[in-house]
């Protein structure tokens, strides 16, 4: 490398100015036009390798939805002539009465089970073209697959959060605390933080930040919610321990919602 | 199946003796298994009667009464699928004609009781007899404002109590009651309630209610409203859509007879303030649940019963019977978690408990005012049929 520079620095001086630079015949843009090519040589060779893949996926997806389709009409079809819905509702009584009908239920399980041989047959074949492919350098694929993990993980964590705060809020509102909504909005809260850690994480995005910043605010959230339980429900801990021990003993217990010269209700 | 009787000669007798009557007594407390035997005997004759337990005898049993010992269980406040199941086994195997089923707490029930449950279904043509029970007006009140108003407008039925704790029925009625229970034991069950009334209405039996007079109603050991109302009141709601296709036909209502004895109102006001400042709380923080289940007229409605004074707060019937015709819907569709719905629905049932003793104090009968709630069910039913079918028809 320090003799073509050496022999292009001599070249240069010996040339009359505007004149191309030569080393030893070959010339800097030479040197990166090889690059762009080779670059380009390994995307293409990457891309005829998985696209066959990529469009198998696709074939077999659109076939099975297509045959899925077929299939469930025949079946909601055949069912509806044999009276399937009346026959079941006679072998399994009355005990059974879901909201769509035995057989739009047969219908629909067939159509999305032929959707779902699609699927898998259509990954199987971009896996195997796409194994030909791995020797080469490439990430965006693996990525994709951790963007998928990650979107699903956002989508479960939406969901429990949801539950949970639904959960959190019902049961607060019954046993009569003030703070019901705030409560239910802390755990909310908690939960996505939470949520979105574990998203962040697995995308391998930000690192220790990431880390630093969910122990900072899930513990803000703890102190927080401790905080509001622990000095807002002393009435109702003391509400409960005593009428636990108005209960202890009794022959029948009876809930008592009220004390004193107030008469009890029997919810029973 | 063993059989014990204190007279030793009468023992090998019983153990396949035939009687017209054979009364199942579910698992109880030692000392109310003694009444209860104290009062059969004085109630029955001993040689047509024969009582099936899962007790264990105590020593000073009555000794003109046959008994048969079935294998111990544990004591629960209500009636159990197993027992139903057990009380038919024990009539089929002793061919009786009459099954008496007592359930806790049964030794409260007096002896003209227990005769009118076993008469009526030994003398007349009748499937089931269920108990009308003379409770006070402040008890039982689940069964008040939901499940005895619910009960009649769905399904037609007469039943005052249609969770009866001790009923008398035919080996045909005993039959299909346990071959319901197997299911229900079938399907892992566990807590599973059995509803005896609808089971008749269903299978287009015949059936009646007896006057029996006051009694000690078990309660739960849970004290906690939460977990109760959302077992019965869930369970209802299953039971209402597991039947859907028998109660959309429409059917008469079947004669009511009421005879029993209202009881006196006792000294003391009930915590109304309490319950209305829990509907209060609900309304203020639910607003995210209830419009889910709830229509906007509805909503709007409790919105101005919300800022009512304790004192003349009042929850209209039609509004009630609606909000209860809108979660059963809601119930069904799965709109929310069936836990988060039935939690949802408490703090509306303490606002018509909280109205239902405003008009009781306001010199109105208990009784009267129950039958009004059950006439604004079965007005409003059409409602609830219409929803059922085309549950996309909401918002209006």
């Amino acid at each position: 490398m320090q003799n073509l520079v050496t022999n292009a620095v001599q070249q240069a001086s010996q040339n009359p100015p505007g004149s191309p630079i030569y080393a030893n015949n070959v010339t800097v843009w030479n040197h990166m036009s090889d690059a762009l090519h080779q670059s380009l040589y390994r995307v293409l060779t990457l891309l005829i390798a998985v696209l066959p893949g990529i469009l198998a996926f696709f074939v077999a997806l659109v076939i099975f939805a297509v045959a899925g389709v077929v299939i469930s009409w025949i079946l909601r079809h055949f069912l509806t002539w044999a009276k399937f819905d009346l026959r079941l509702a006679r072998k399994s009584g009355t005990d059974w009465t879901p909201t769509t009908s035995p057989t739009e239920i047969v219908a629909r399980v067939s159509f999305w089970a032929c959707v779902l041989l699609g699927l898998i047959i259509g990954v199987s074949a971009f896996d195997t073209s796409y194994a030909t492919g791995t020797a080469l350098p490439i990430t965006l694929l693996p990525y994709f697959t951790h963007a998928v993990g990650a979107a699903l993980l956002l989508a479960a964590g939406i969901l429990i959060a949801r539950f949970l705060a639904r959960s959190v809020l019902i049961s607060a509102v019954n046993a009569q605390l003030q703070y019901a909504r705030f409560l239910s909005l802390g755990v909310k809260w908690l939960v996505l933080v939470l949520t979105a850690a574990m998203v962040l994480d697995h995308l391998e995005v930000g690192g220790n930040i990431v880390e630093l910043a969910f122990g900072i605010l899930f513990g803000g959230i703890v102190l927080t919610l401790s905080l509001a339980v622990g000095l807002g429900s002393r009435e109702l801990v003391s509400r409960s321990i005593e009428s636990h021990v108005k209960l202890t003993g009794e022959r029948t217990p009876i809930p008592e919602e009220t004390s004193g010269t107030v008469r009890s209700i029997r919810h029973f | 199946m063993a059989t014990a009787n204190p007279i030793p000669d009468e023992t090998a007798v019983a153990e396949r003796a035939t009687a017209d009557l054979v009364v199942f007594v579910t698992a109880m407390p030692a000392e109310q298994f003694k009444g209860v035997l104290d009062n059969l005997e004085a109630t029955f004759p001993a040689n047509n009667v024969i009582v099936a337990t899962r007790n264990e005898l105590p020593a000073d049993a009555p000794r003109n009464l046959r008994i048969d010992l079935m294998p111990p269980s544990n004591s629960f406040w209500m009636l159990q699928p197993a027992d139903f199941t057990s009380a038919a086994q024990c009539g089929l195997e002793h061919e009786a004609k009459a099954i008496l089923i007592l359930g806790p707490g049964a030794d409260s029930l007096s002896t003209p009781a227990l005769r009118s449950l076993a008469d009526a279904v030994l003398t007349a043509p009748i499937d089931l007899v269920v108990p009308h029970y003379s409770l006070a007006p402040h008890a039982g009140l689940i069964n008040s404002a939901i499940l005895y108003p619910l009960t009649r407008a769905v399904f037609a039925s007469s039943a005052r109590f249609p969770l009866p704790i001790d009923l008398g029925m035919t080996p045909r009625m005993a039959e299909r009651l346990a071959a319901t229970a197997q299911r229900i034991s079938a399907n892992n069950q566990g807590e599973a309630i059995l509803w005896p009334v609808n089971e008749a209405i269903a299978a287009g039996f015949r059936m009646d209610e007896v006057d029996a007079g006051s009694r000690t109603v078990p309660q739960p050991s849970d004290a906690e409203i939460n977990s109760v109302f959302a077992l019965i009141t869930g369970s209802l709601f299953a039971d209402i859509e597991a039947k859907a296709a028998l109660w959309q036909r429409p059917r008469r209502a079947a004669l009511i007879r009421r005879t029993a004895t209202e009881v006196a109102l006792s000294d003391g006001t009930a915590d109304v303030a309490r319950m209305v400042a829990a509907f209060r709380l609900a309304t203020a923080n639910l607003q995210e649940i209830w419009p889910l289940v709830l229509p906007p007229n509805s909503l709007l409605m409790l919105k101005r019963c919300s800022v009512l004074e304790p004192a003349e707060f009042r929850l209209p019937d039609n509004l009630w019977a609606r909000i209860v015709y809108d979660f059963l819907i809601a119930y069904r569709l799965r709109t929310i978690n069936r836990g988060h719905l039935l939690g949802a629905l408490i703090p509306l049932y303490l606002a018509w408990i909280a109205s239902y003793i405003n008009v009781v104090a306001s010199g109105t009968p208990a009784e009267r005012q129950i039958e009004s709630v059950a006439a604004a069910f079965e007005a409003d039913k059409p409602y609830l049929v219409a929803r059922w079918r085309w549950p996309d028809r909401f918002n209006s």
